[in-house]
């Protein structure tokens, strides 16, 4: 089995913008039309234009500096998109108890391992007893880096829950 | 990815792959459900598959997706992409240290809980989450299928 069947299997079933969109918006730093077209499996024109009508939708932006335009998410695009999910289906109380859920999950890290931070772990999990010991730790530590972003969007959302919402108040 | 003030944050960058895995891995025909687990903190995707559309006589099989996009922006992922069956087996494509193999990037598989996995290296064309996910949702149909 080579990776071109799933590449085949992917085409048959998300457009080739969609594609596009997928590989564009989970970059970890700026990359040329040329190097997502290859990624998405569609051709460098049709990924140009599909990447300039995401730029023009903000879900995208272009770098600054180099030859080649390069692309990459728009920050604001990514939190509103994290945001939107956070707040389907949940009431601000239902987020207020979220925060409290991720803070005990943090402290509960904070005192079984007696380290303050994900980054603290990490260093703590390279001195473990045993291999075992150490591919825990740093599972522990990655799931802690992704709980800690989750707190700030929750606090985020809790702060602006009725701009977010589009609540209004009751009327008298 | 890029946090609100232009620096990296691995939690951000994490969690952004895995809202789009959730929505890639609903696109396939056996997937019948995808959410982020545990319901709030969303470490994970969990995918509920028919197994018989992708090869298997078991009732019901799920996808589970970790992801990590790593320590720097310029770092490798860690991931791990795991099915399960209610068969009993169970069997993945991981990229993270793991005591039992050398290469990070390998496929385990174990016939039941009680039994030790068995390691195999293996390699990625692509470590881009979603094209990456669709090659192994391949590679999952075909280990089914021939086992």
């Amino acid at each position: 089995m080579t990776d071109e069947s799933g590449a085949e299997l992917w085409k048959a079933h998300q457009s080739a913008f969609d594609r596009v969109r997928a590989v564009a918006v989970t970059v970890s730093e700026p990359k040329s039309a040329d190097w997502i077209a290859e990624q998405a499996h569609v051709a460098g024109n049709t990924a140009r234009d599909h990447l300039q009508r995401l730029v023009e939708m903000n879900v995208l932006r272009t770098a600054t500096g180099g030859t080649a335009t390069r692309y990459e998410p728009d920050p604001l695009y990514t939190r509103m998109q994290a945001l939107r999910d956070l707040l389907d289906n949940r009431t601000r109380d239902d987020l207020l108890e979220l925060r409290g859920d991720l803070q005990e999950q943090v402290e509960e890290w904070q005192t079984e391992y007696d380290a303050d931070s994900p980054s603290g772990l990490r260093k703590r999990a390279a001195h473990a007893d045993t291999a075992e010991a150490t591919r825990e730790m740093r599972r522990t530590a990655n799931d802690w880096d992704i709980i800690a972003y989750r707190l700030q969007l929750v606090e985020d959302a809790i702060e602006h829950y009725s701009d977010y919402a589009g609540s209004t108040p009751a009327p008298a | 990815m890029f946090a609100f003030d232009g620096g990296y944050d691995s939690g951000q960058a994490s969690h952004t792959v895995l809202l789009e895995l959730r929505g890639t891995i609903e696109r396939h025909p056996a997937v019948q459900h995808a959410s982020g687990e545990p319901p709030g903190q969303f470490i994970r995707v969990v995918a509920t598959l028919d197994p018989a559309i992708l090869g298997s006589n078991a009732d019901e099989g799920t996808l589970t997706l970790r992801w990590y996009a790593g320590e720097a922006a310029d770092a490798d992922p860690e991931f791990a992409l795991h099915y399960s069956e209610s068969s009993g087996f169970d069997c993945g494509w991981h990229h993270e240290p793991n005591p039992h193999i050398d290469r990070r990037a390998h496929y385990q598989a174990r016939l039941s809980a009680d039994d030790e996995y068995e390691y195999e290296a293996v390699s990625f064309d692509s470590f881009q989450p979603v094209p990456l996910l669709w090659g192994i949702l391949d590679r999952l149909e075909t280990r089914l299928t021939e086992r």
